[in-house]
């Protein structure tokens, strides 16, 4: 009898990864370190996800009931690994709730963090109340609240989203691009607009890249139906007056200081290496590459590889990734993880 | 002065002060000079709209600033400052300050439509150059321009008659543009005329200046027109005035 291959993470990627290998009759375990299933698109609360505008609870939580109802998968929530030793085909993983498993392969699904704001302090998230973030947005639309100051829960007039927030910026060490908070901020822009059409969007961008297909359904979709205005300024600081949110900073385009006041600042923050990739490094026995993210090795033979063989990634955790990109790796892995165990491939292929 | 920023300040914008003390502190005279801040502290929302409501300025909000226009302006070839790119921008901000700099050179724009052409995202700044020069008469920033006189006048006759009646159009012209009718070109036009053209012709040109020649059974027509004419203009008064 075959033995099950050890799925770590329950968001997009492992959803996708432990489907995957179910519809083939392959056995998973998917560990989650959290209470429930879903990733960040659940556990952070999105609204409508790009670009297919379903919500996230319908959307991912349509793959959390595929995935609960799939005799083939065990879940193990609120659990991590602390231990995996072994070869291809013959590991042994220990988990946390003291439990052993013997696994044939494993696929790291471990995501990402949300980058925590309160890192560029200049911008002032967590001095003013109004000043918030991209998930915390998504969370007040995803509630049902609809987008108001926390302050006093008055409807914004004015709301500035400063994008590469914890991303692009050599002072904090992260010199990568988010890849997802152009296209989100652009779509949470028009969503403000729907629902309070009185109330003014500014994006405050340094490129924008809402690559491929979202150029239309985005960036041009939101400034040509929903009129929201594009400013190229990298933010200096965020103050207050006392009554309103002060931006400051330099408008480029007409090399000239702005000072303006503003309701409500949307930080759109970036994708961090998730906290835990150091001990997953660890335990798992795979490299990270340089930003800390895990290193995915071999991508034109097949997908999903990393330094160890047998041991997989796929979706955000090896650097920031869509949700539709996430779900592909997650498939993808499945496929290397079977073609590997059946047929092993050189790995210079 | 070495320093590049020197060409960013305004001449109006240094102040230099006879008298002037301040707290206790002498700062008269030449080497107490003043810069007026240039800083930006606020964005007048309303004026995007109200020239997104004049016809041709409909689409200024789908710009991204890529300068096309302005690379391929015929006039900013001859004179740098007319920059269609930047003055979408200052529209968009609500910069009326800085836009009113330049009120005296936007109407000079030619209408080649090169822009029109090169705009990647069909922002058509040649219309929006015309709905800003109307925005600046309609302001009372600029004073109404010879030509829009002349588009009164000639619309105002055609709505009235469903005709046009050239020395009527010419006469009403040079009256709005308080010009004088006697002018030599004019006197000597009239003289050829007379002395040229077949009598009968000369009767029936005569007969049209005292009586205003009318199509038969225009009003329904002109009426529509009118109502629609007037529904537009409406909608723009209640875009400005908002």
């Amino acid at each position: 009898m075959t033995k099950p291959i050890l799925i770590v993470g329950g968001g997009p990627a492992g959803l996708a990864a432990a489907h995957s290998l179910g519809t083939v009759g392959r056995s998973s375990i998917l560990v989650e370190k959290e209470d429930k299933l879903g990733g960040a698109p659940i556990l952070s609360g999105y609204a409508k996800l790009v670009p297919s505008g379903e919500w996230a609870k319908d959307a991912i939580g349509g793959m959390v009931d595929r995935v609960e109802g799939d005799s083939n998968i065990k879940v193990l929530t609120g659990t991590t690994v602390t231990k995996f030793d072994g070869t291809p085909g013959n590991f042994t993983a220990e988990f946390s709730n003291g439990d052993n498993a013997q696994v044939e392969a494993a696929v790291l699904c471990s995501g990402f963090t949300h980058f925590d704001s309160i890192n560029k302090p200049e911008w002032g998230f967590g001095t003013f109340p109004d000043v918030v973030t991209t998930t915390q947005v998504e969370q007040m639309i995803s509630s049902g609240q609809g987008v108001r100051c926390p302050s006093d829960g008055r409807k914004p007039q004015r709301v500035a989203i400063l994008l590469c927030v914890g991303s692009r910026d050599r002072q904090i060490g992260r010199e990568w691009c988010s890849k997802i908070c152009c296209t989100v901020s652009s779509n949470l822009a028009m969503e403000i607009r729907e629902e309070l059409p009185e109330c003014h969007v500014y994006i405050y961008y340094m490129d924008i890249r809402t690559f491929g297909l979202y150029e239309t359904k985005y960036y041009w979709r939101s400034q040509e139906e929903f009129k929201v205005k594009y400013i190229k300024a990298r933010i200096a600081e965020v103050t207050s007056d006392g009554e309103k949110l002060i931006v400051k900073g330099e408008d480029t385009l007409v090399k000239r200081p702005i000072t303006i006041p503003f309701d409500m600042v949307v930080h759109a923050i970036g994708m961090d290496p998730n906290v835990d990739n150091p001990q997953l490094a660890d335990i798992f026995g795979v490299d990270l590459e340089e930003h800390g993210h895990i290193a995915a090795e071999n991508r034109y033979g097949a997908m999903g590889h990393t330094s160890r063989p047998g041991v997989f990634v796929a979706g955000a955790a090896t650097g920031p990734e869509t949700i539709d990109d996430s779900i592909a790796q997650g498939h993808a892995a499945a496929m290397s993880v079977l073609s590997e165990l059946h047929q092993p491939v050189d790995k210079s292929a | 002065m070495p320093i590049h920023e020197k060409s960013l300040i305004r001449p109006e914008n240094l102040k230099t002060h006879e008298e002037l003390v301040i707290d206790g502190v002498d700062v008269s005279g030449h080497w107490s000079t003043f810069i007026e801040s240039r800083v930006v502290s606020d964005y007048n929302e309303a004026m995007e709209d109200e020239i997104a409501a004049l016809p041709g300025g409909e689409n200024i909000h789908r710009c991204w600033q890529c300068g096309s226009c302005t690379n391929s302006c015929t006039v900013n070839a001859i004179n740098p400052d007319f920059n269609p790119r930047y003055w979408i921008y200052l529209i968009r901000m609500g910069m009326e300050d800085e836009l009113l700099r330049d009120k005296d050179i936007i109407w000079q724009c030619v209408s080649c439509n090169k822009c029109t052409y090169a705009c990647p995202r069909d922002v058509f700044p040649e219309g929006v150059m015309k709905a800003t020069a109307h925005w600046l008469e309609r302001k009372g920033h600029t004073p109404k321009s010879p030509s829009m006189h002349f588009d009164e006048v000639f619309t105002e006759q055609v709505i009235k008659t469903g005709k046009i009646e050239e020395s009527r159009t010419i006469r009403r012209f040079f009256s709005r543009t308080k010009q004088g009718l006697m002018q030599p070109w004019m006197i000597e036009m009239v003289k050829r005329l007379l002395r040229n053209l077949p009598v009968g012709l000369l009767t029936r040109m005569g007969l049209a200046t005292f009586v205003a020649p009318k199509t038969r059974g225009w009003s329904s027509a002109a009426a529509a027109m009118q109502e629609y004419i007037d529904e537009q203009h409406e909608k723009q008064e209640q875009a400005l005035s908002s």
